[in-house]
């Protein structure tokens, strides 16, 4: 448990960052809170020569709403910067909640919005309720910019489809034509805990329909997924308990939990099963909560 | 007093004035705690200073064929590479009926965390580095992973000496329990399992030695300085006045800091060897490899009860995992069958244990000692019990209350007890009736069991008739302060705290005044130090002699200086008064005091604490003796959700017969931790091995312990009294005794919100909704 050797580079500028890991492109590795990444090089998992921090560079810790692209959150953003921004909190108390069960104070404090994603763990808490909301990441790299949804910025456990050279600068929330949204966590312990199963739900309500619904699982797959059969199933039906019980039925088969030591397979399938009803009810009730 | 409520008409507590105990001083050491001046030992620096690591075994057992430290020597930095051949041979451990551990391993390792070599270099880094290029040669030998068949024939053996892998094998019988048994209205057997649990305790292991001179200096962060000089004095053939123990202060042990870790006897060679400091440390996956934790057991409980529900005879049938050393484990095993007949009376009992060797880190003693696990089983079947027989789970419970001034069947004399009313308190304060009459609403339960512990044990470790606890208290020359040297051990519970609040009283001198030197062979006499919740009613004994001593003085000089007789004065809070004569003008100790110095020289008090000869004469009888006993109730409110299983404390209430409470702010300190910790180890605690008996969740992430926000409400009350007369000013424990009725409280309220047993422990969510999950298909087979 002792943090190997590394360089350490504060660059000051996006260009600049992406710079360092292209011309160090096998051995420079970005670091956001460091929250993800110093445990895994105590560990020896990893280790990168190069650190390139991104905590200093303008505007990447800047949470706003730009018109007509909906909510902006840089990429260096602390959890707690989501928590406690008012522009989440106005406009989608879900997020600022999710990011709320997440971790413990200490680790809310440093660790980063870019850095939940780009470690890409199957449990992390940010994931589903973004991609619930269809929130797209801005990529940088040195060829230019481009935008990735945030459920395909995944492709494996601690795997993106990100190139080496390039960082996340930005997550966007476009503007909804979604209701309501909220995320569940659930955990061994209140806090301090990765989810054993993480359930979001985005859903359209008019006239007691649901005219568009989206539901991302974490924890239960490889991948934080999109719970698609079950979104499928619900758009075009009237609102009803008996509705939301068959939807998380669905769900509960199509994802794809593993057995570890927190939880089995079939418990994990069968808290799907009641954290999509019980977050479809909530969000249909109650809003973006 | 803050926080104790006493009733009006209390025949049980003759009110005293009391002006330093009974309140909530302030923690001596809570300004540089919380401030972060204080320094733990791992803090601490020492010019030339060298870090030491252990090199330690990947598999649960196997034969050392060849150690090569040869290509870790050649590292720059590295300073010294030790194996077995540069430690002494002579096998240690704590219980000396079966001292079993090498400094380092032979031959053999026998548990993923076995110690095979230890470095000493310049730096952290290096050591890490040194220790990957150790080429160790093993033949792995096939494990025993499992206590439940560790007995079996075609077993491989741990140990040379101990065949079939039994370490400690108990059989004891008091009264005709067959006989009992057989006129016995109703009979009912349980069988549970527990879980490995583990201390964790916040602050890690360490030790910093330093052998100069032939005097060796060890820093070390640990429940008894006295242990650990006599254990490495031992180790090194040195004579115990030249090894001198210092503790720093310390983060939390919780049982796994009294006896040694290794850390101090590899740190002690490598000083020898190199001429410099060398201090080593665990990291956290290190010490839960060195372990220590709570055993896990297989408790079969079998009683016979008569139609109202007095238990006639009880059983107790007892399977230890015990790892691969035997630790504290000896007395763990008589702990465990022990403590059962404290809290309720019966004639007849039998008690048969073993306690097994497994290739799995050792275990040792955890807040409780044996008690807590076996407790849980016992509350948990006598709420069985009752059910079968349709009577309250108080009302039983009430019905086999231990009563003052009685014996227990195996030969503990318990003399102040009010454990009846802290039933009739519990009922009172938990609405119980009125909750089991209404009924509660769904997945909520409430359930509750008791508790007792020892209050100090009765008998030191090692034997040796040394006192067991002695202290000295020094006057400041003008009489402004006093200091007290003890090396009763502050390990986080307070004792510091309590001990000057106590001297302070003695003395009629005030709290405010008092400073403590504790935990330094060097300059404070000897103490056992913080196990077995002894350090503040044994300690409290000589600090309340000393501080009489020094009061004698103190009166007899200003008997003198006031022209009264001594036996008219009396001193409190620092001032000298006459009894008798209002009029006559005060003086101030620091006036008395000074006038001492300057006529006598040092105004000094010393006091010593002895055991008195206890418990029966069959074999084990020592353990679980003690001069007086504390007892509690504890009541839970759970809300279970029935889909999920999740398990929610809503609150939870404690009634304590602590006697005279010294400071009610650390007392519910105690009692809030206990109850957290229990919880804890309910419900999340595990310590979870591989198939290859190595630990998967080494770490506070992976090994869950309650965060704060899962603490529940919590009510404190009391059945105040001060007439134990085997303490001073009647104290009871408080630090084990909480927590010995939490597991049983949590499961039984549980159980009455779900209607599910559930075999093992932890009661996880998951268990929970299985067993939910099965009952309800049960149900619905049999529509
Ligand atoms: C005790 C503890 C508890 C935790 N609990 C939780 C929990 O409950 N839920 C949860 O979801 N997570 C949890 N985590 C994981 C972690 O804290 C979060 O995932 C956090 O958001 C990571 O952010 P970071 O800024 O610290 O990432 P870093 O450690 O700095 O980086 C993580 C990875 O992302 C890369 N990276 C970071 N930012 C960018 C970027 N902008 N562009 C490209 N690559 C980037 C890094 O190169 C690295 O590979 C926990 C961690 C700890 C230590």
């Amino acid at each position: 448990m002792y943090l190997p050797d590394f360089d350490y580079y504060v660059p000051a500028s996006v260009a600049e960052a992406c710079q360092l890991l292209a011309e160090n492109i096998d051995c420079a590795k970005v670091i956001s809170g460091g929250t993800d990444l110093l445990p895994k090089m105590k560990h020896g998992l990893l280790s990168p020569q190069i650190l390139v921090s991104i905590k200093k560079i303008p505007g990447l810790r800047k949470i706003e709403y730009v018109q007509g692209k909906g909510v902006v959150i840089g990429a260096a953003s602390t959890i707690n910067d989501i928590v406690f921004s008012e522009v989440v909190q106005q406009k989608y108390p879900s997020v600022s909640n999710a990011a709320h069960t997440m971790a413990a104070n200490q680790v809310r404090h440093s660790g980063t919005v870019g850095g939940n994603l780009v470690s890409a763990v199957p449990s992390a808490d940010m994931p589903p309720i973004l991609m619930a909301l269809n929130a797209t990441a801005t990529i940088e790299g040195p060829n230019g910019q481009r935008q990735l949804p945030v459920e395909d910025v995944f492709c494996g456990p601690s795997k993106c489809l990100l190139e080496k050279s390039e960082i996340i600068t930005e997550i966007i929330i476009p503007d909804q034509a979604m209701t309501g949204s909220t995320y569940f966590k659930f955990a061994l312990r209140r806090a301090g805990a990765l989810a054993v199963v993480g359930v979001a739900a985005a859903v359209q309500v008019e006239n007691d329909v649901i005219k568009d619904a989206r539901v991302a699982l974490g924890a239960v797959a490889p991948v934080p997924m999109r719970a698609k059969k079950t979104e499928e199933f619900l758009i075009g039906k009237k609102i009803s308990d008996e509705l939301l019980e068959e939807a998380g039925k669905i769900a509960a088969s199509e994802c794809k939990p593993i057995t570890d030591f927190r939880a089995s397979e079939e418990y994990r399938r069968d808290l799907v099963r009641i954290y999509t009803k019980r977050a479809l009810r909530k969000a249909i009730d109650h809003g973006h909560i | 007093m803050e926080g104790i409520r006493y009733p009006k008409e209390n025949t049980l507590y003759k009110k005293k004035e009391y002006t330093q105990i009974g309140q909530s001083k302030p923690r001596i050491d809570g300004v540089s705690k919380a401030t972060g001046a204080g320094k733990y030992c791992g803090d601490l620096k020492f010019p030339n200073m060298l870090y030491g690591k252990m090199l330690t075994s990947p598999h649960a057992h196997a034969k050392i064929l060849s150690i090569d430290t040869s290509e870790a020597e050649k590292i720059p930095g590295v300073i010294k590479v030790i194996t077995h051949k540069d430690v002494p041979d002579l096998k240690y451990g704590i219980s000396p009926a079966r001292w079993d551990e090498n400094v380092l391993c032979i031959d053999k390792v026998r548990f993923v965390g076995d110690k095979v070599a230890a470095v000493a270099c310049v730096d952290e880094e290096t050591c890490y580095k040194a220790l990957k290029a150790i080429k160790v040669e093993y033949e792995v030998l096939p494990a025993v992973l499992d206590y439940r068949t560790a007995m079996n024939e075609d077993m491989p053996q741990i140990h040379e000496e101990y065949p079939r892998n039994i370490n400690t094998e108990i059989h004891q019988l008091f009264g005709d329990v067959d006989k009992a048994l057989e006129e016995a209205y109703h009979v009912r057997t349980d069988v549970f399992e527990g879980q490995r649990t583990y201390q964790c305790p916040i602050e890690p292991h360490s030790a910093i030695s330093i052998w100069k001179d032939n005097k060796l200096t060890v820093y070390s962060s640990t429940q008894s300085v006295h242990y650990f000089q006599y254990y490495i004095a031992r180790e090194f053939g040195l004579k115990m006045g030249d090894v001198r123990v210092i503790r720093p202060l310390v983060g939390g042990g919780f049982g796994g800091k009294l006896e040694p870790t290794g850390l101090e006897f590899n740190g002690a060679v490598l000083s020898r060897l190199t001429g410099r400091p060398v201090k080593m440390f665990y990291d956290r996956a290190e010490m839960f490899a060195h372990n220590r934790g709570r055993h896990q057991g297989h408790y079969e409980i079998t009683t016979g009860v008569s139609k109202e529900g007095k238990i006639l005879a009880a059983k107790a049938n007892f399977v230890l995992d015990g790892g691969a050393y035997t630790s504290l484990g000896i007395a763990t095993a008589y702990y465990a069958g022990g403590l059962l007949p404290l809290t309720y009376d019966f004639e007849n009992y039998q008690f048969d244990l073993v306690r097994m060797y497994t290739n799995l880190p050792a275990c040792g003693a955890q807040r409780g000692h044996g008690a807590p696990q076996p407790k849980y089983a016992f509350e948990s079947h006598l709420d069985n019990v009752a059910e079968d027989l349709g009577i309250d789970p108080i009302e039983i419970r009430k019905r086999n209350a231990r009563q003052a001034n009685t014996n227990t069947c195996n030969g503990m004399g318990i003399q102040s007890c009010y454990l009846s009313e802290a039933l009739d308190k519990i009922e009172e304060i938990t609405d119980w009736k009125a909750k089991k009459e209404k009924g509660l609403p769904k997945g909520r339960g409430i359930g509750m069991a008791t508790g007792s512990f020892v209050t100090g044990a009765g008998y030191p470790i090692y034997r040796n008739d040394y006192p067991s606890s002695s202290c000295m208290v020094r006057v400041n020359e003008d009489g402004t302060s006093a200091t007290l040297y003890a090396n009763a051990i502050d390990i986080g519970q307070g004792s510091d705290t309590v001990l000057c609040q106590m001297t302070a009283e003695a003395m009629g001198y005030r709290y405010e005044n008092m400073k403590i030197v504790t935990g330094d062979t060097e300059t404070a006499p000897l103490d056992f130090g913080a196990y077995s919740s002894r350090q503040t009613a044994y300690c409290g004994w000589a600090c309340k002699r000393a501080g009489e001593e020094i009061k004698a003085k103190i009166l007899e000089t200003a008997g003198f200086m006031m022209h009264l007789p001594p036996e008219d004065l009396e001193c409190e809070e620092g001032i000298i008064f006459s009894k008798s004569r209002p009029k006559v003008e005060p003086i101030t100790f620091e006036e008395a005091a000074k006038k001492y110095f300057i006529i006598k020289g040092p105004l000094v008090g010393t006091g010593v604490y002895t055991v008195p000869r206890l418990g029966g004469y069959h074999k084990g009888a020592p353990v679980a003796t003690s001069p007086s006993y504390s007892f509690c109730t504890q009541a839970a409110e759970v809300q279970v959700d029935e889909e999920t299983g999740e398990i929610e404390v809503l609150h939870a209430w404690d009634v304590h017969d602590a006697g005279q409470i010294i400071n009610p702010a650390l007392m519910k300190g105690q009692v809030h931790g206990a109850f957290g910790m229990g919880f804890s180890e309910t419900v999340m605690e595990e310590v979870v091995f591989n198939k290859d008996g190595k630990i998967i969740n080494p770490d506070v992430g992976g090994y869950r312990i309650i965060t704060a926000l899962d603490m529940p409400n919590f009510t404190n009350d009391l059945i105040p009294s001060n007439d134990e007369p085997a303490t001073p000013w009647g104290l009871k424990e408080i630090g084990e005794g909480s927590n010995n009725p939490t597991m049983g409280a949590v499961r039984n309220a549980i159980y009455d919100a779900t209607g599910v047993n559930i075999a093992t422990l932890p009661l996880s969510y998951e268990k929970v909704w299985r067993a939910i999950k099965e009952k309800k298909e049960k149900e619905q087979a049999a529509k």
